[in-house]
């Protein structure tokens, strides 16, 4: 039965001229958020391939065979490639690093080179099949169903549907699934095909979250024409809800976690790195003074004197690195439990949640980049270990030496980690989902026609 | 007049209207509070990072001054105090810039890089709650002025009793006003009295002019939407019709147009990514002669008689240094003065579709007044290049002058630190924060006569009936 009357609900809603500029505006937001993103994406694409090209060159014609200079003046970029789903959501892809330099040294071993972008763009946020998701969506879904039986009732019409052989929860669940059908549809399926997104785990991930998402906010709808106002009230109140969880409660949970729960000063933390290190730098300093002073011009070093010059320079960078080391990990502590803290207040968000998950399912998030992050230090490692013992010996490369240097690739992340990691939140929502329906449903039974 | 005390009388006494505006008043408060609480922490720390550096400076004992240029200075950017009410781009710009020797570099650490993903979706602050919510406000007042009169068909009886059209007008504005008052007026002495008691009283950053300035264009944003709320409601078929209508303008003007009109800015003037800005320096610096090759040239240059007689075989090396120090800092100036030329270009396409959507330039204009828009970044980018600048010039012309054979042994203390001032960064005024941005005054202005002309015209030609 219910069958039978979505899809009698179907006809009727692809009659109605609202219904049909509501999926306009849709399919042509999403349409445009889609083009935008897969635009971005596909730039990114080229500049990682330009870079890996360029990287692959420099290799083959490098400039110096000197130890040093290889190893640490030009070090080696690894980069990160954008991830298969960018197009979805830009994210914090417009933040964090896509490249890191790797040198051999203890010091400055991973150079952040922080994504740059126009301040205004990261303020302004984007308009991306993610913002799509977020915000327009549950606007749309009200605006298709603020008026699920109110009008018919003050009709008089739901009065004679019901004459028939029907519940009124079957015919509010026909009316709810059309609707559900109409929205989702356009929402999951074109993406996809425009962006040219691979089908996979990740894209599971995405669109499950989009409709348990989208599930949330049909049965705010639902609870909401339950109460037996007029469409119009309906409308009003649901404008409100939709403003307060997707706008105001989001703004004032992040006013909230700014006062309550600040994240470690920056600066801070850069005035006690400095006085960490001080010491070590001063004396550090002074020797390398001492030898310069000793041996004025390069000429007259000799390559003895270059390894001397090499180890004091790596016992002053290890010195050094060695206090900022503790300085940065009771930084990261902090900032880690700061974070965590003000996780617990955006869970009282379905929009800050359902943010978290598109995002670490398009592979813009923090967590890609924590990822990426790892990577480079390992790959670090394998360099140091590779090119250290050559520049403390102030050694010339020879061609095949340098060939067999170590070269970074990302791997990504295995899928199965990053499903594991959002489960509990997408139970979340789903689970939320689920209730918000049930409570619709059992309102519905005490609808007074 | 008896139509405004009418209609905000009936707007007071619905509790939806009470309900909201409280809301509005309780947001308006606590972005105000948690916006000084927060900014005055902010400014807290860096002053005290200020004063610390400049002791860890002068306190970092006897060393050669190139060492010391290498040692370098932290600049942490000030905060200024107008950013308790717009903090605008200061969440996604750098907090300090580390100058040092050979190397120039970007402002590090954006909060927004340790801030949870979630902070990309808004941040409630004063600005936000005058610039997004409160036009939503004015629309819940204003879209039934005419239409809900004529969907009740009062309308007609109305100017039948001899009310002129533009009495109506007048009285329907100020009747969807007056109710904002007893919200708005108390919420802007509150804040007016917390940022007086929280400023710092520095006679270098007068902000009583830009308070005055982000208030005249909260007002006038104001008065736009409630001349938008009207034309839209006169000539709408309906209330419905009207409401939706002016929904749409809003989410298009404050969620929509400014991530679209980024995204025209970028396409019309593309910005380097990261890894290709640092890529075209290094590609110039790679062309570069080596240390060894500089202290050759100069030091033919010097068997050529291009220098002195008393200058010194071993001053070769001091005159390698400032060279390529200063054609360091030049290649730097230049790719730096690049990049920010882009985004002021990218500024300029942005503000240009305000023309579009009047909350555009009002937010451009807030920012602006705040001191927190990309130009007086850049101004402190530029003052922090500057000031290294002079940190080098001082530490390098010692070791020009000290007449000695072998520099790398020459060794001062704080006297010669004490020689490079501290850095000092003084916001620029008012009126020079509002000529960078005329063309988003031209068009707030612009929309405010534009939208009072079109609710004239919308009263003067409206159906009476629906």
């Amino acid at each position: 039965v219910i069958g039978f009357l979505a899809r009698h609900e179907w006809r009727v809603l692809t009659a109605s001229a609202v219904v049909r500029l509501v999926m306009v505006v849709l399919s042509s937001a999403v349409i445009a958020a889609t083009l935008l993103g897969a635009g971005r994406a596909a730039r990114d694409q080229q500049t990682y391939a330009a870079f890996t090209q360029r990287a692959a060159a420099q290799r083959s014609r490098p400039l110096s065979f000197g130890a040093d200079v290889v190893a640490n003046e030009k070090g080696w970029l690894a980069i990160v490639p954008p991830a298969p789903l960018a197009a979805l959501a830009v994210g914090q892809s417009d933040v964090y690093p896509s490249y890191l330099k790797i040198t051999a040294r203890n010091l400055d071993s991973l150079v952040t080179g922080d994504q740059i972008e126009h301040p205004l763009a990261l303020a302004s946020g984007h308009f991306d099949p993610a913002f799509v998701v977020l915000f327009l969506y549950p606007l749309l879904i009200f605006a298709v169903s603020f008026d699920l039986t109110a009008t018919e009732r003050d009709r008089g019409t739901l009065r004679m549907v019901l004459a028939q052989p029907v519940r009124l929860r079957d015919v509010v669940a026909g009316k709810m699934i059309a609707r559900g059908l109409l929205l989702a549809i356009p929402i999951v399926v074109m993406p996809p095909i425009i962006g040219r997104i691979p089908f996979g785990a990740e894209f599971g991930v995405w669109t499950i979250a989009v409709l348990a998402y989208g599930l949330i906010w049909h049965g705010l709808a639902l609870i909401v024409n339950a109460r037996g106002w007029s469409a119009p009230a309906n409308a009003l109140v649901l404008a409100g809800i939709w403003l307060m969880f997707a706008i105001v409660g989001p703004a004032t949970i992040n006013l909230l976690i700014a006062v309550r729960y600040p994240m470690p000063s920056r600066v801070e933390a850069a005035v006690q790195a400095r006085a960490a290190t001080q010491e070590a730098t001063v004396q550090g300093s002074r020797q390398l003074g001492q030898f310069l002073q000793d041996h004025p011009t390069s000429a007259n070093v000799g390559r003895d004197g270059m390894r001397q010059f090499a180890l004091l320079q790596a016992a002053r960078d290890r010195q050094v690195a060695d206090r900022l080391e503790r300085v940065e990990a009771a930084f990261d502590a902090q900032l880690e439990r700061q974070r965590r803290l003000a996780d617990w207040l955006s869970a009282l968000s379905p929009t800050m949640v359902a943010q978290e998950v598109l995002l670490d399912a398009a592979g813009t998030s923090a967590n890609r980049f924590e990822h990426f992050r790892a990577a480079a230090s390992g790959f670090q490692r394998e360099w140091q270990n590779y090119f250290e013992p050559r520049v403390l010996d102030a050694a010339t490369l020879t061609g095949g030496e340098l060939a067999a240097a170590p070269t970074f690739v990302y791997e990504r992340e295995a899928a199965a980690a990053a499903v594991r990691r959002l489960a509990p939140s997408i139970a979340g929502m789903i689970v939320a989902a689920a209730l918000l329906l049930w409570s619709g449903f059992r309102s519905y039974r005490r609808y007074e026609l | 007049l008896t139509i405004a005390v009418k209609d905000a009388t009936e707007t007071w006494r619905d509790g939806r209207f009470r309900w909201a505006a409280a809301l509005l008043f309780v947001l308006l408060v606590a972005a105000l509070a948690g916006g000084i609480q927060h900014q005055s922490e902010i400014a807290r720390q860096h002053a005290d990072a200020q004063r610390a550096e400049r002791d860890t400076w002068l306190d970092k004992g006897d060393m050669n001054p190139h060492a010391a240029a290498h040692y370098g200075a932290f600049v942490f950017k000030p905060v200024q105090p107008l950013s308790a009410i717009d903090p605008g781009l200061d969440p996604f710009l750098g907090v300090f810039v580390f100058l040092e020797a050979h190397k120039q570099q970007l402002a590090r650490h954006r909060p927004i890089e340790d801030a949870s993903p979630t902070r990309r979706l808004g941040l409630l602050t004063p600005a936000t709650a005058a610039l997004v919510l409160l036009p939503l406000l004015v629309v819940s007042l204003t879209f039934s002025s005419f239409a809900g009169e004529r969907d009740q068909g009062t309308l007609r009886p109305l100017l039948a009793l001899g009310v002129s059209r533009g009495a109506l007008l007048a009285g329907k504005a100020l009747g969807a006003l007056l109710p904002l008052i007893p919200i708005l007026l108390p919420a802007t002495i509150v804040g007016g009295v917390l940022l007086y008691l929280s400023a710092p009283a520095d006679p270098d950053a007068p902000i009583a002019a830009r308070a005055a300035g982000l208030l005249g264009v909260y007002v006038a944003h104001a008065l736009i939407w409630t001349g938008l709320g009207l034309t839209v409601s006169a000539r709408a078929r309906s209330q419905a019709t009207a409401l939706v209508v002016l929904l749409a303008l809003w989410f298009v003007n404050a969620f929509v147009m400014p991530p679209v009109a980024m995204a025209i800015a970028k396409a019309v003037t593309p910005s380097p990514s990261a890894i290709e800005f640092a890529a075209a320096i290094e590609d110039e610096t790679d062309t570069w002669p080596n240390w060894d090759q500089r202290v050759d040239a100069v030091m033919e240059r010097f068997l050529d008689g291009e220098f002195e007689s008393t200058f010194a075989p071993a001053n070769v090396e001091v005159v390698a240094l400032l060279e390529s120090e200063a054609a360091e800092t030049a290649l730097y100036d230049r790719h730096f003065d690049a990049l920010f030329d882009d985004y002021e270009r990218q500024g300029r396409t942005y503000e240009r579709t305000s023309v579009l959507a009047p909350t555009l330039a009002a937010r451009t204009l807030s920012m602006a007044l705040a001191g927190t828009d990309a130009a007086h970044d850049r101004r402190f980018a530029a003052a922090a290049a500057g000031y290294r600048a002079q940190m080098l010039t001082t530490l390098n012309r010692e070791l020009a002058e000290s007449g000695r054979l072998n520099t790398f042994d020459y060794v001062r203390g704080r006297d010669l630190w004490e020689k490079v001032p501290p850095f000092d960064y003084d916001a620029p005024s008012a009126a020079r924060a509002l000529t960078a941005t005329w063309w988003s005054a031209v068009v707030l202005a612009a929309w405010l006569a534009g939208v009072s002309i079109a609710a004239v015209w919308g009263v003067t030609s409206m159906r009476l009936e629906s």
